[in-house]
């Protein structure tokens, strides 16, 4: 499953069809997160590592000069050692020190002196203090076997005619009397005596001081700091080294220093891999904080800006729809935010253009209807109107003069309702259809009923729905009087741009449930009246548009009000009535 | 939301970073503080010992004996070895001595001892009675004692048996005079095989020394400790030293512990001396280096009555102790029996734990005790308070006579060198 939708996205990012919102924002999320996080991370390192990197020196320089203190200071002991020992040889009072086994008693008691001036000098550090002299006997602790001190590597390589000090170096002790050797690691000093004429001429001060301290401090150095040590004198002679294999490199860090006793120099190489392995350390943590923020800022922006091109492939999805018809698509509204808005706009959109459709549709629907009844009832009106011209010919020639005037008014009627080359006619010709219309109720009925007209002249050029006033009339003479008796006011005016016209009558009026029904649509029925008022207000809100058309007020045994009111509307200066 | 998760990572980073650079040099911080904090509940004693090696060892383990049955409480051992004297001497110095030590030099030290008659006269446990009489004469000074003994040895003639069968010698018996001894180390000598009849230690201890001159009638200093002259330089002293020269100088002895020279010790554990003079001290090492030895009360000198010299080691505590109740709990436990039996590389200073362990009987033992009656003489150093500084003289005399100078001499010069001492 996972595999599936990574194998798909690695082919939508290699098809390149992917360059979308979603890339884009991906790209953009990740690079104002990585640049701040790379670039803290290598701040941070290269602070972090440049403050150890100084730290870790400046430790191992303070080791370095530590160990230099502590074997300056056990060379300068030695040193001091052979010097108040040199000196006392030196001294004319001191000539009964022989260089051979004392025998007498006197100088028996100049050597106890001096070995207690020996044993005096000897410290806890001390391990051997003699003055070999060179018929063999010494001075001195009696445990050394003379024969045995080229055993100390650098014991016989000492030049014969030496001046000064000679540092011996590191060494193991083993020139006991006894056969046991102590192995005890010692730094070791040799100081020739030269003291011509002097007993003691030729004969060396050996100073022997426990090294075990030393050597452990040196290797306790070695382990910190993993350096390779080495100590060698001014000659070039190596007196320590570390155990350790070492190959010397350039790029080696190294801690020097010289001692002031003895001109050793103490070395300690290091590595540079050892070096800044602390700081690789912090290097190697950056990077996987870095990679795992990587991947943390490149999932959350992934699934962000997912949700977020999600909303607007939805938006996109449903303006499909839209577009291929179903206008029923609504989008859920998710937040508040920018989207949320689009989406509610969106929905309101759809709406809009659903109701507009439907209106559309449906007034289409009536206007078809209503041409298709208009088509039923057309009969051919020449048949019917050179019959009705034949009979009124007959009636002139019959003196049926009653007869003919009803033909003639009926002729002038039905031209009106059967001319259904223009739906808009001006309001004069449909005042003069209504006169005809009520001149054959006059002969029907006898002047019986009261008909005022107020109109004025100027208003009578003003367009007005063909056939929408008869059948009103029709009503009133069918549903409202009884045998048309009655009076009718009819009342047009205009205000402002609209014309409203008022129809009075004085008849039965209708019931208010009735009343109710009036305006609903039920095409089914087939009852007469109501019919005339609804298809009037239809027409004039077909031609005009939902906000004209009738309304009717009416009581009960009082009459009845309608009002019509529309635009005015001059022929001539909209398509409308020709085209029709 | 884009902005939190970058501040977010943004502060990991940063905190690993930190973090790591930390860890760096945080290594060094937990030395100190240590060490503390117990030392309310335990107390410490200190104990200073000379010895070293398996005699060290032993302590050791009775120390550890001590510090169970007195829960609370440690016992530190401080071994001083060769700087006893001048460790013990600072320690008394900075008035921060341990607290029980090891001690034979009364005279110098013990102003700054601990008198014990009040302890060892009110405490019934250390029964005092049990100890051998004389061995409370080293620890006295006037009639105040100042140490507990804590152990003791004689000196006796340890010979080789195997070298006295090969040469046809009867073994010697106790009884025997310093002409018989000389004959057999004559006839024990074989140049040729590097072997000799009896070995001289190079450089003497004059204490050692002390019985054969008691054994001659004489003595370093006079018994009221007020004159050498005559003493020192005696013919009675000046012929028991002088012997020991001839046997050097003849051939039936060899010199031993000097400069170059193997120690008296290691010759006879290697068979090349008969005889050798000593302590209890070797007997162990000699049985463990297979030499079937025997022992021998020393020689007489004609007419003369044999002395012996105790070598005296005591416990003492120091006068700046500041617990030495508890102190003289461990010097009690100490010279206990099973402590006692712990020990040794000393002779026991109880009679019970002698006729227990049936030491006397013991052939190899019993010329120690035998010993042990003869030694009733004081040796020089509780007589005279400046004694070592005489020592040097009589020291160097000593030794010159070993390398063949003559007894007389030497003794006049070193009692002519001493003499302003004594004044």
């Amino acid at each position: 499953m996972k595999g599936q939708r990574l194998r798909q996205l690695y082919r939508r990012l290699v098809s390149g069809s992917y360059r979308s919102i979603r890339t884009k924002l991906l790209v953009c999320f990740l690079i104002v997160a990585l640049i701040p996080l790379l670039s803290l991370g290598a701040v941070s390192y290269y602070q972090s590592a440049k403050m150890i990197n100084s730290q870790f020196g400046k430790y191992g320089e303070n080791a370095v000069a530590q160990l230099e203190q502590q074997t300056n200071s056990s060379l300068g002991r030695m040193k001091q050692t052979s010097e108040t020992i040199y000196s006392y040889l030196l001294d004319p009072a001191r000539t009964g020190l022989g260089n051979r086994v004392p025998v007498t008693y006197s100088e028996i008691i100049e050597k106890n002196d001096f070995e207690a001036l020996l044993k005096s000098l000897r410290t806890d550090r001390t391990a051997g203090i003699y003055i070999i002299t060179p018929s063999g006997y010494y001075y001195g602790e009696s445990n050394l076997d003379v024969a045995k001190l080229d055993n100390i590597p650098a014991w016989k390589s000492r030049p014969a005619s030496y001046q000064g000090t000679y540092w011996l170096g590191f060494y193991e002790q083993n020139h006991a009397m006894r056969g046991d050797d102590s192995h005890l690691p010692v730094l070791g000093l040799a100081v020739p005596i030269h003291h011509p004429n002097g007993a003691q001429d030729g004969s060396t001060i050996l100073i022997e001081e426990n090294a075990g301290e030393l050597l452990h401090m040196f290797r306790l150095f070695e382990e910190d700091t993993k350096a390779h040590l080495t100590i060698k004198s001014p000659d070039g002679r190596l007196i320590y080294e570390s155990a350790s294999k070492f190959a010397p490199k350039k790029n080696d860090v190294i801690w020097e220093r010289t001692l002031a006793v003895n001109q050793w120099t103490i070395e300690a190489r290091l590595p540079a891999k050892a070096f800044y392995k602390s700081s690789g350390v912090i290097r190697s943590n950056t990077v996987v904080v870095a990679v795992i923020s990587c991947v943390l800022a490149f999932g959350l922006a992934y699934v962000f800006s997912s949700r977020f091109t999600a909303r607007i492939r939805t938006l996109k999805d449903s303006m499909q729809k839209v577009s291929f018809g179903k206008l029923d698509t609504r989008l859920p509204v998710e937040g508040r935010d920018e989207l949320g808005s689009l989406d509610m706009s969106f929905n309101r959109m759809v709406s809009g253009v659903q109701t507009l459709i439907e209106e559309v549709e449906q007034s289409e629907r009536l206007k078809k209807e209503a041409e298709l009844r208009a088509f039923h009832y057309q009969i051919n009106p020449h048949l019917l109107f050179n019959t009705l011209n034949s009979i009124q010919w007959k009636a002139r020639l019959e003196g049926a003069e009653e007869i003919r005037h009803m033909l003639y008014h009926l002729t002038m009627v039905l031209e009106g309702n059967l001319d259904i080359s223009q739906e808009l006619i001006t309001l004069g010709r449909e005042l003069r259809m209504i006169d005809h219309f009520l001149k054959i109720q006059e002969i029907r009925y006898g002047e019986v009923f009261r008909y005022d007209l107020h109109c004025g002249e100027s208003l009578k050029r003003y367009l007005i729905p063909r056939m929408t006033l008869q059948p009103l009339f029709e009503n009133i003479f069918f549903h409202g009087f009884t045998d048309g008796v009655g009076s009718i006011e009819l009342d047009v005016r205009e205000d402002n741009d609209d014309l409203v016209l008022t129809l009075k009558d004085d008849g039965a009026g209708i019931a208010a449930e009735k009343l109710e029904q009036l305006f609903k649509p039920k095409p089914e029925s087939r009852g007469r009246g109501g019919l005339g008022v609804q298809n009037a207000d239809q027409k004039f809100k077909l031609h005009f548009g939902p906000p004209y058309g009738l309304t009717v007020h009416s009581t009960k045994g009082e009459g009845t009000t309608i009002l019509i009111r529309w635009p005015k509307k001059e022929e001539g200066s909209d398509g409308d009535g020709k085209k029709n | 939301m884009k902005k939190r998760i970058s501040l977010i990572v943004l502060a990991t980073t940063v905190m690993v970073s930190v973090l790591s650079a930390c860890g760096g040099s945080g290594g060094n911080a937990e030395t100190s503080g240590q060490g503390e904090g117990g030392s309310k509940q335990t107390k410490t004693l200190r104990f200073a010992t000379w010895d070293t090696g398996d005699a060290l060892k032993i302590e050791q383990d009775i120390a550890k004996k001590f510090e169970a049955a007195h829960p609370g409480t440690k016992v530190q051992v401080e071994a001083y070895a060769d700087g006893f004297d001048q460790k013990l001497a600072a320690g008394f110095g900075a008035a921060n001595p341990p607290d029980v030590m090891y001690m034979w030099d009364f005279p110098t030290y013990h102003q700054s001892l601990e008198p014990l008659d009040g302890y060892a006269d009110k405490d019934p446990d250390l029964n005092i009675d049990d100890f051998y009489k004389g061995l409370f004469n080293y620890g006295k000074i006037g009639d105040t004692l100042y140490g507990i003994p804590a152990g003791f040895t004689t000196r006796v003639v340890y010979y080789n048996k195997k070298l006295f069968d090969e040469a046809g010698v009867p073994y010697p018996k106790d009884g025997w005079t310093w002409a018989e001894f000389q004959d057999i180390a004559q006839k024990l000598t074989d140049k040729s095989k590097k072997q000799y009849g009896f070995g001289v230690r190079a450089e003497n201890d004059t204490y050692d020394l002390q019985g054969f001159v008691w054994s001659n009638g004489s003595s370093f200093i006079s018994p009221d400790g007020k004159a050498i002259d005559g003493y020192m330089n005696s013919k009675e002293t000046a012929e028991a030293i002088q012997m020991f020269g001839d046997m050097v100088k003849n051939g039936s002895a060899v010199l031993t512990g000097g400069k170059g020279q193997q120690s008296g010790d290691d010759i006879f554990k290697a068979g090349k001396i008969a005889m050798w003079e000593s302590g209890i001290w070797p007997l162990e090492s000699f049985k463990q280096a297979g030499v079937d030895v025997g022992t021998v009360e020393m020689p007489a000198f004609p007419g003369k009555p044999v002395k012996g010299v105790l070598a005296e080691s005591a416990l003492s505590i120091a006068k700046d102790s500041k617990q030495k109740d508890l102190a003289w709990e461990f010097v009690k436990f100490y010279v206990s029996n099973d402590s006692i039996k712990m020990r040794v590389a000393d002779l026991p200073v109880r009679q019970s734990v002698v006729t227990e362990l049936k030491k006397d009987q013991d052939p190899l033992y019993k010329p120690f005790y035998a010993m042990l009656e003869r030694s009733s003489d004081t040796p020089a150093f509780l007589l005279n308070p400046k004694w070592n500084e005489v020592n040097r003289q009589l020291s160097a005399a000593v030794e010159a006579v070993m390398h063949g100078a003559s007894a007389q001499e030497v003794l006049n010069q070193a009692v002519k060198d001493s003499e302003r001492y004594l004044k």
